[in-house]
Order: structure tokens, then sequence, then C-alpha cells
């Protein structure tokens, strides 16, 4: 049998369920159906291939969370994550990171908050030149540095 | 040193480190024809390998391009004990140095930074003036490409040589807040090309320049000085770590001592040794530099090498607004800046000043996760909502302290934690004083002012942020006096005629601005005074 660790291997699937509705409940589909959820953009593979060192904590993760946690409403789902994330800070800490990690690069999402999917390079921004007259007020002011004596800088 | 240890027949001018000090001097000494040799631990970079050449470009800035080498961890990094501080050191090792994950907000220390004694009765003079450097801002910031605009009154005159990088929406929006309160403010100097220039093509607005530029836009001194000092012959050797410089009977140095990428223990022998390893590496290899002429460490008869560390504690405050402010475009750390709190007032209850850095905002994941670190963006069914409001609606202001020299700020070299040559590694002992606290909580309400000025609906500010060691002065410094400095008014060791230090560990005092247009401008000072004083370098 192949050590690799593959998602097939890495949780069963009554622990894939529990997965999927815990990164759900982290990041929901948005109400205009614009942003898919977590798990829609596929948080699981992403960890096995991203972040090896983290995913072996996975099961530990999902086995906090029992099957009613599947089958509950999210207003209960909300209370289960706030207490797991209050019990167990750090593993609460690297899921979200993950997740979030995992949600901002997708294409959907991206488009979904206006952006352009993919690497910022070559593509770049464009940026307003901005308008430099907002600097008369400035100049108007008597700023000025500070005087040090005897550097001749201070005499042009 | 070992006895299979590799002698390396003598160079006339070594340099240690090819960071943003070492490429500058190393530029201006190769027109001397003399044979120079830079040694760097790290490696060239490959700009297809920056993060925003990648679909996870986020997700870099916490991995292998952190700015924290105890977090990044690569080979060519070496671990600083941080424990003892409140503020991390955070740097790159490689070709280019910091600058290859540095910001380049780019402005010079004003005149009044170079005499404080004199004006405000604190810390030191420096044995030079502004004056003394204008000629090398100048050309430094020729060599590196520094857009900006003429005519800031905090200044005397100066023409940076390419017209400034865009304000946007961030920086129109908050200059409009100063406008309205009356306060300075101006378009950052920035090392960030806002016009091809030099073979270079301009910058494109990635955003995220503290994971590297992947279009060269941002000058870090890999694109910049480095290939013009190995065109004129200078010989740079990468992986090359150094443990210590050697001394010979006469107490002059005579090489140093590396590792190179095999492990193989190398003397390098050298007439003249020059040190550009920044404000933590450089007191490390002197202290680590002892023998029986020097047991305290080369160049510390005055025992000043590795005290008086000065960071610059960093604050941040930042405004929502209503209106969509395009933030995460734009050099993420270089916009306008206000120097409307520069100078000192005592009346505010501290001495010196600060200046206000406005920085744009971040790219979506960051949004995220910076959000629920805040509170103002949590996970759950409030989360689209939240980060719509956010993302994109930020602009920042960033508060940088000038922090005094104290010589209970140290480096030392830590007792167990060695890198993976075996060489001890840097531990920093700092508390941050009394007066940059004040100062800081004073600038961080003054930030608020302003975003509130500005229109931001909601304002959220902390300090001093950990992992902002980004400037590491003052732990060898210049000064006069042999019994109260390590290095004379041109970065000559008193002790050691023949080894100079050219990196920020020479500052006197800190300034309360970003300090790399300050270093290489000293850099370029102390190689052409070298120069001058060639046929009596050691007198
Ligand atoms: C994230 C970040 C943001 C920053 N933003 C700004 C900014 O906006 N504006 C600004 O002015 N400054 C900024 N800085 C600081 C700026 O990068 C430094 O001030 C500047 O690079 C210091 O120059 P230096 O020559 O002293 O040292 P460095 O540029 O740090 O170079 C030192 C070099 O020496 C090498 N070295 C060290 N020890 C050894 C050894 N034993 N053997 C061989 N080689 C060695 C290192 O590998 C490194 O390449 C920032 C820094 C960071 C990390």
């Amino acid at each position: 049998m192949s050590d690799l660790i593959a998602t097939d291997n890495l949780l069963n699937e009554a622990q894939k369920a529990i997965f999927e509705a815990l990164v759900d409940t982290l990041v929901p589909a948005g109400e205009d159906e614009l942003m898919p959820s977590a798990s829609e953009v596929d948080v699981l593979s992403y960890i096995v291939d991203s972040a090896p060192d983290f995913a072996p904590q996975l099961a530990a993760i999902v086995d906090s969370f029992n099957d009613e946690f599947v089958s509950s409403g999210e207003e209960r789902r909300v209370q289960l994550v706030q207490e797991f994330e209050q019990a167990q800070p750090e593993l609460f800490g690297g899921l979200l990171f993950h997740t979030y990690a995992r949600y901002y690069q997708d294409a959907r999402v991206l488009e979904g908050i206006g952006l352009t999917a993919g690497p910022p390079f070559p593509r770049g921004n464009t940026v307003e030149a901005g308008d430099l007259s907002l600097l008369d007020p400035v100049m108007e002011k008597s700023h000025g540095y500070r005087k040090v004596a005897g550097v001749s800088s201070d005499l042009r | 040193m070992s006895d299979n240890s590799i002698s390396e027949g003598p160079v006339d001018v070594l340099i240690i480190g090819a960071g943003a000090s070492g490429a500058a001097v190393a530029w201006s000494l190769a027109d001397t024809r003399m044979k120079i040799v830079c040694l760097e631990q790290g490696d060239w970079m490959n700009p297809t390998d920056y993060a925003t050449n990648k679909t996870d470009w986020e997700v870099h800035q916490y991995s292998k391009l952190n700015i924290d080498p105890n977090v990044r961890g690569l080979e060519t990094d070496y671990p600083i004990n941080n424990d003892e501080s409140p503020i991390n050191v955070v740097n790159f090792n490689g070709v280019g140095g910091s600058t290859i994950l540095y910001a380049a907000h780019f402005p010079r220390l004003h005149p009044s930074d170079f005499k404080v004694k004199t004006l405000d009765g604190v810390a030191a003079d420096w044995p030079i003036s502004y004056d003394t450097l204008e000629p090398y801002f100048a050309q430094n910031d020729r060599m590196m490409g520094v857009s900006g605009l003429a005519g800031d009154p905090m200044y005397p005159p100066k023409q940076p040589p390419l017209p400034p990088i865009p304000l946007g929406l961030v920086g129109e929006t908050v200059a409009r807040g100063y406008n309205k309160l009356g306060w300075h403010w101006w378009p950052s100097d920035s090392a960030i090309i806002s016009q091809p220039y030099e073979g270079r093509d301009k910058c494109l607005n990635l955003g995220p320049c503290m994971t590297g530029c992947s279009q060269g836009g941002k000058s870090s001194t890999d694109i910049t000085y480095w290939p013009e000092a190995i065109r004129m012959g200078v010989e740079l050797r990468t992986r090359c770590r150094v443990r210590e410089v050697t001394v010979n009977e006469s107490g002059m140095a005579d090489g140093v001592i590396y590792y190179d990428a095999d492990g193989n223990e190398v003397h390098q022998k050298a007439e003249v040794v020059v040190m550009a390893c920044n404000g933590v590496g450089t007191p490390r290899i002197l202290l680590n530099s002892t023998s029986e002429q020097f047991p305290n460490g080369l160049a510390n008869s005055s025992g000043m090498v590795g005290k008086n560390l000065m960071f610059h504690p960093v604050g941040f405050a930042q405004g929502r607004f209503e209106e969509h402010l395009d933030s995460h475009k734009g050099p993420q750390g270089c916009c306008i800046l206000s120097k409307e709190f520069y100078e000192t007032d005592e009346s505010r209850g501290y001495v010196r000043g600060y200046n206000m850095q406005i920085t744009r905002g971040t790219g979506p994941f960051s949004t995220a996760l910076q959000g629920y670190a805040s509170g103002t963006i949590p996970w759950g069914p409030g989360h689209h909502d939240a980060f719509q409001k956010q993302f994109d609606h930020v602009a920042a202001i960033g508060i940088l302290c000038e922090d005094l020299p104290e010589e209970h700020n140290t480096v030392t070299l830590d007792p167990e934690l060695v890198d993976s040559d075996g060489i001890p590694s840097p531990k920093i002992n700092y508390t941050m004083s009394e007066n940059s606290r004040k100062m800081l909580e004073h600038g961080l309400a003054r930030a608020e002012e302003a975003l509130r000025a500005a229109g931001a609906v909601e304002v959220t500010s902390g300090g001093p942020v950990q992992a902002a060691g980004w400037h590491l002065l003052g732990t060898a410094r210049m000064g006069d006096d042999p019994a109260t400095s390590v290095v004379n008014n041109w970065g000559r060791s008193h002790d050691v005629k023949n080894l100079f230090i050219v990196d920020g560990s020479i500052f006197v005092t800190s300034g309360g601005l970003n300090p790399t247009s300050t270093i290489q401008a000293l850099a370029l000072y102390i190689a052409d005074t070298m120069k001058k004083n060639l046929a009596n370098l050691f007198d």
C-alpha cells in the first residue's frame, strides 16, 4: 500500500462528511450564489497537496466533532465550532489558515469579489497617478525642516 | 582554524555580505581595479520564484518568503534568538540581502538627525552631517532608481531621478485627511521605478513588494548595483558563510574563515576586510572573532560591538472607508508620508519623533486572515458581508518611531543556538524605552485622527508590531572617540586599521525614517573616502 498521504486514506467517508460540514461552517456559500462554500473549492485536497505537515492533524480535528455535527443546523454548528476554537486554538488556527488560503486563490471566489483569477504577474494592476494639486496647501503652509547650525545645506 | 582548511591567496578587498551596503561599496570600489571579492552566505534569487508569479502568491509570505528567518528556515538563513525582545529581527540572506524583501520606502535621514545631542540634548551627534552624505544620497538614488517628487519642504533641495509612483485612491484619500488637519504630507521617495530605467521595466503595481518583485520594478541590489559591479570585475561568491575575521601578529585583519557550499572550511586572505552583514550579522561575526589580541571580539576595545541596538518600533492604524479604494493595488509599503510630528516638541511628553508612512491594503487571503485576528471579519455566516466591507476599502498609517541608543539593547552570541555550520547565533536583548512607548502612543492617536479626517468609518490600531525588526542599527557605531565608538567618521575600525564597516551597524542614532537610503549613502561615502586615501589607508 502506498504510504503517500492522499485524501482517500487520510479520512474515511464519515470523517470527510464532517470535514466538509466543518469548512462550510467557516465559509458558507454566499447568499447571492456568487461565492461558493469552502467545501466546493476542495479544501481537503489542497491541504493534502500543499500542507503535508498539517494534513496528519485533520483526523484529530474532525474527531472532535460527532456525526450529529453534519446534520445540525447552522446555528448549532457555529456553536460547536466556537467551542472547538476555544478548546484547541492552534488546531483551529491551522484549519482556518489553510481553508482561507485555498478559498482565496480559487478562480470562482476571486471573480466573485471582483478580481481576475491567477497570479498578479505579469498582468499587473492599474493605479491612478493621483492629483498632485492636493499638495498646494502643503506648499503654502510654512512647513520646513529643522535647521542645523553650520550645515551648508541649510544655507541654500 | 582546522588542519584541513583550504587557504586562498590574498585579495585586495574582501567584502562580507552582498546586501544593500555590500553591493554599494563593491560597485564604488570596483573602479580602482583592485581584486575585490564579496562573500555572501545566500544564493542569487530567481525572479520567477517570487510569489506574485504564482496562483498561491499570498501564501508564500507565510512560508519560504517569510520575512522572519526563524519561520523561513532556509539553509542559507541563520536562526536568531528573539526570546528577550518584544520585536523580532527580520531580514533576508541572499544576493541583495534584505532589499529582496524590503518595502523600498526610501526617505533620507534629515539634517537634524545627525545632530540630536546638539539639538535635543540626547544620545550623541554623528561625526558627519547630512552635507557629508548629500552627494552620495544623490548618487545612490541614481544607481538604485528612486521615484519621488522634488520640492518637499521638509528637506534641503533634492531631485529624485524618476517621477513619483502613483498615489492611487489610498494616497489621495489620506492626503485629503491631512489637508483638512493642515498637516504635512508628501509622495514617498521609493526605490521602485515609476518609468523604465537603465534597462529595467517599470513597476506594474503588483502589490506585495515584501515577497520579492517578479517584475524587477523594485530596486533590490541584485538587479541594480550587482550586475554593474560584476561587469567591472568584482567577484561575488555565494553560499560562503563567514565564521570569523582573522588577524595577524600585528593586530591587522588578514582575512576571514568561511564555509563554502560543500561545508569546506576556507581561509581567504585579504589586505582589507569590509563588513556589510547588517546590524545583527556584523556584530555577530565581530564578537565571534576572538583571539589573544582581541579576547572580547574584534574591533571591540570600546565594548560597543553589539550594544545600542536600535529598531524603529512600529505600530499601525487602519481605517475602513465606505468608498472602494482599490487598496490591494500598488506598492504596499510606498505611497505618501507625513513628517508633521518628526521633530521634537517636548510638550508631547517625549523627545524626537516619528514618520507616518501610509501603506496600502493586502490581498484577499491576508485580508481575511488579518480580519479574523483583529476581530473585524468573522468566520461563519457573517464572513462574506464583513469581507466585502473591508477588502479594498482600507488605508493604513504606519508609525515608525525614532529609537534612541541604549547600551542595554544588545546583540550577543547565544551560548547554545548555532546555524547549520555551527557558528553561534545572535541573541537579542531589547526593551522598548519609555520614550519610544510614549512616542508610539502619540503617533497611533494622530494616525487615527488623520484616518477619521480622511473619512474612515472604522479605525483600529495597535503596536509595537512584533515581526517588525526591519531596521537593524547602531551595534558598531561611528564616532570620533575610540572609547565610545567602534569606527571612525569614515567607517574604519579604531582598533584594526584595515577593517571597515559599512552597514546599518554604524548608525549613531536611528532617525525616525526607514534607513536604507542612508545606509547606502554611507557605504558610498566610505568607499569614496577609502579611494581618496588609498596611498595611506591604514595611517
Ligand atoms: C520585510 C522588510 C521590509 C523592509 N522595508 C524597508 C523599507 O521600506 N525601507 C527601508 O529603508 N528599509 C527597509 N527594510 C530594511 C532594509 O532591507 C535594510 O535596511 C537593508 O537591507 C540593510 O542593508 P545592509 O547592507 O545593512 O544589510 P542586508 O541588506 O541585510 O545584507 C546583509 C547581507 O549579509 C549577508 N551575511 C550576513 N552574515 C553573513 C556571514 N556570516 N557570511 C556571509 N554573508 C553574511 C546576508 O546573507 C545578507 O545578504 C526592510 C527589511 C525587511 C526585512
